[in-house]
């Protein structure tokens, strides 16, 4: 008996541990949402490409795209463009799109368009990066210049990101003569990146730029220029203007380099537009999406990778030990007396064609009317198959009147009861019957009483639609359930009407 | 909420044994599911009984198919006085009791006059399962109609008065009489309206009694006390008792006996399950008295020797029996 208890221990705990484990696994590293609602952004970035293009001519249009090695997964991209063959080829960590044709006149357009999100990325590489280089020869006053900016830049920075974010700071300090001087009257981004760049290479550290768009829907924009740094251990991302470090959540790198975002052969004035727009999508959904587009296949051996209808009918099934386990703790815990194990649980899943409410009464009259011809069939002494034809056929009838009666009515809610009630009916009648016969007409009252709770509670249960999700993406607290389940069955505790049927104990 | 814990410690200091306990540590460990027929079938229990040596109704006979019915008349006999049961039968359903010929005719218990047609209609019935659990086909048993002895005249109302010994391997751990009531309409199930009265071990005395849970000294349809009551051949009774284990093989089972006027003390039938309420009517939880056999059992086992029942016997009523010292 012993050995028998720890086999039981260590089989819950194992279920237990295994159900857990598995749940916390998909919950936490896959990142699965753990409710339905939980959504994500969908980015939907077009970039529109226009050009002026030469007439006899062949044209060459190469434009950089996202290199989609980043936080982000694309999850579509599309090149729209006639008569032009495309090609997409890396270089240097960026990807850039070739849009070629023989001939084109006129004015052209081409669209690239990627959706992507955030969420589900793969494994991020280890960075790698320059961590030196040499500097840019400069002479004369610009030296000078050059080198009256860095001594204090040097005196109140202690590492390679203080120091750029100091310099960047000093850069964009228009009052200072130094500065004019470098930036020679241009104060844009780029002239201003291009002084920054000088002074860093005086101290040796290496820069590049960064060309970004900003995740905001609605809004005209044009790439922005950023720039990062290598610290040995990471890439460090700063804002040119305010120094700032680190890159925002909504900002994704379309380029790296100083070359530009188009270089166009056989065509002149190329324009690019921008334009985004998000839109959201039920994150499990999206997550599925994202799984086709990455490797990771974590979705492939769940319930998910079903055909929809197979889905709608597990979805059912997932609940059912939950209806089960619900009916264990009343009927063990609590002292609730029921019509078997599952006869509550099946009500439950009749009441989810036929609606609560109008279920109970449903089930009430039919089961009334169809004891009450029971007992008056107990007069006729018939033997028991004949019995339980004429009761079926009885509640068959039963059905087509009232569905009849409502459908006249004007209430549809009656020809909701389907073949699957009906059995379930015919069964509660008889087994009610048994129980009648067996233990009295109190005993079956209040077994009947007891089965419309229990089934009312599982159903209810059985259809939160959060716990169905839950139970439906992470089947592994199935193996929790089954857990609990094993230690019922060895639970030796009272009941809770056993406290009130044993109240005669303590009365002295 | 707290009041529920204090009855839960309460009961469990008393040793009162649930459901999920009674389930759990006795008839799921003790009685193997292929012994159950046994116990379900009377005929099968009644010839294991003879088998055994031990006292049941005489059977006078078995009607297994409707062509049998034919042989009744052969069955029967002369007697005058016959049970008629479902051999499957549950809560004392499809029963008839014949206790007098009339003419050509047979009177029941009630007085009710029936024809031989009636009779071989109702043991039609019993065949196909009318009365069976579950609706199977049975078999009727024609068994010989036991007389109540006198002594229940005064604290019973009518049908018959039975006994009911718990018995854990063997060992008979609690008693009690059960007394039919006018709401249990004869029958002697607790759960239909049945007194339970607790008894003595040792003595053979009867204590005070329980009706639907609760605690009673009266019988209430003939207002007589139900206590103190000294039942006959209470030696007997517990020795046959023990003796069932050997019989069904079954660890914990209920034995149901009778007092008949003439044979003394037969068994009825056996029960698988027996209900709780045993407890109320003994003022006394079951579990202490289970471990105590079960720890007599693993004793013995170290020694290696077995009780038979008369041992049994002894050692629980020295152990339960109220008049012993070292319980008073």
């Amino acid at each position: 008996m012993r050995s028998l208890n720890l086999h039981l221990k260590v089989l819950i705990t194992l279920l237990v541990g295994l159900g857990i484990l598995i749940t916390a696994y998909q919950i936490f590293i896959l990142g699965i949402p753990v409710t339905e609602d939980e959504t994500d952004d969908l980015w939907n970035i077009d970039a529109k490409v226009e050009f002026q293009a030469n007439p006899r001519e062949p044209v060459k249009l190469q434009m950089f795209v996202p290199p989609l090695k980043q936080d982000y997964v694309s999850l579509n991209e599309s090149f729209i463009s006639n008569n032009y063959g495309v090609s997409i080829n890396r270089a240097d960590g960026n990807r850039k799109v070739t849009w070629s044709a023989r001939r084109a006149s006129g004015k052209q357009t081409l669209y690239y368009r990627l959706v992507l999100t955030k969420r589900y990325s793969g494994e991020q590489s280890k960075a790698k990066g320059p961590i030196f280089r040499d500097s840019i020869p400069v002479e004369g006053a610009e030296k000078i210049a050059a080198e009256a900016l860095l001594a204090p830049i040097r005196q109140h920075s202690a590492d390679v990101e203080t120091f750029i974010s100091e310099t960047i700071k000093r850069v964009n300090n228009s009052n200072d003569d130094n500065v004019k001087l470098l930036l020679g009257g241009d104060t844009t981004t780029a002239s201003k990146a291009k002084a920054i760049e000088l002074l860093l290479s005086i101290a040796h550290v290496p820069m590049e730029r960064v060309h970004t768009i900003r995740l905001a829907s609605d809004i005209q924009q044009s790439p922005e220029l950023w720039m990062r740094s290598f610290n040995g251990e990471k890439w460090l991302y700063f804002h040119l203007e305010t120094g700032e470090q680190g890159l925002p959540a909504d900002r994704l790198v379309w380029w790296i380099g100083d070359g530009d975002l188009v270089s166009l052969e056989g065509g002149k004035q190329a324009q690019v537009n921008f334009s985004l727009n998000n839109s959201e999508m039920n994150a499990i959904r999206l997550a599925k999406l994202t799984d086709e587009n990455t490797d990771a296949g974590f979705l492939e051996y769940s319930l998910y990778g079903l055909p929809l209808s197979t889905q709608n009918t597990f979805q059912i099934m997932v609940v059912i030990p939950v209806g089960v386990m619900l009916i264990l703790i009343l009927r063990n815990l609590g002292g609730l007396q029921t019509l078997g194990t599952f006869t509550p649980v099946l009500i439950a899943l009749a009441f989810r064609e036929t609606q609560l409410g109008f279920g109970i009464i449903l089930f009430t009259v039919i089961t009334t009317l169809g004891l009450s011809l029971r007992s008056y069939l107990e007069h006729l002494k018939l033997q028991m198959l004949p019995r339980l034809s004429v009761v079926l056929t009885f509640v068959v009838v039963l059905i087509a009147v009232i569905s009849l009666l409502s459908h006249k009515l004007g209430l549809e809610r009656g020809l909701s009861v389907a073949l699957f009630p009906m059995v379930i009916l015919t069964m509660t009648i008889e087994r009610l019957s048994i129980t009648w016969e067996e233990r009295g007409g109190g005993h079956a009252f209040k077994v009947a009483l007891g089965t419309l709770v229990a089934a009312t509670l599982a159903h209810l249960l059985m259809s939160v639609p959060e716990l169905v999700y839950f139970v439906f993406t992470f089947p592994a607290v199935l193996m929790i359930m089954v857990g609990f389940m094993l230690a019922m069955g060895r639970y030796r505790g009272y009941r809770l009407t056993e406290l009130f049927r044993f109240k005669a104990f303590l009365k002295d | 909420m707290l009041g529920l814990w204090k009855t839960w410690k309460a009961l469990e200091a008393k040793g009162i044994m649930g459901i999920n306990r009674r389930n759990a540590d006795y008839v799921l460990k003790y009685n193997k599911r292929h012994l159950y027929p046994i116990v379900d079938d009377k005929i099968i229990t009644k010839e294991r009984a003879i088998e055994a040596g031990i006292h049941v109704p005489e059977m006078y006979g078995v009607i297994s198919t409707e062509k049998e019915i034919d042989k009744l008349h052969e069955i029967i006999g002369g007697r005058t006085d016959f049970v008629i049961k479902p051999a499957q039968g549950a809560g004392g359903d499809g029963i008839l009791v014949i206790a007098d010929r009339f003419e050509e005719r047979y009177k029941t218990v009630s007085g009710k006059i029936i024809s031989h047609e009636e009779i071989e209609h109702q043991i039609s019935s019993i065949l196909t399962g009318l009365y069976s659990l579950g609706g199977h086909r049975d078999r009727a048993l024609i068994e010989y109609r036991v007389t109540p002895d006198q002594i229940f005249k005064s604290i019973s109302y009518e049908g018959v008065p039975d006994i009911r010994i718990i018995v854990l391997k063997g060992y008979p751990v609690m008693a009690m009489l059960r007394l039919p009531t006018r709401q249990s309409g004869g029958k002697a199930n607790l759960h239909q309206g049945a007194i339970g009265v607790g008894v003595d071990l040792a003595t053979g005395v009867t204590l005070s009694g329980t009706w639907l849970n609760n605690k009673i000294k009266k019988h209430p349809d003939t207002t007589n006390a139900v206590d103190g009551v000294q039942l006959p051949n209470w030696h007997g009774f517990m020795k046959l008792a023990a003796g069932c284990y050997e019989l069904c093989g079954l660890g914990y089972i209920g034995v149901d006996m009778v007092l008949d006027q003439e044979k003394g003390p037969l068994i009825l039938e056996l029960n698988a399950r027996p209900g709780l309420n045993i407890q109320i009517a003994n003022d006394c939880g079951l579990t202490h008295r289970a471990h105590a056999v079960e720890a007599r059992l693993a004793e013995l086992e170290a020694k290696g020797v077995q009780e038979d029942a008369e041992e049994r016997v002894r050692f629980t009523q020295e152990l339960f029996g109220h008049a012993h010292p070292a319980e008073r």
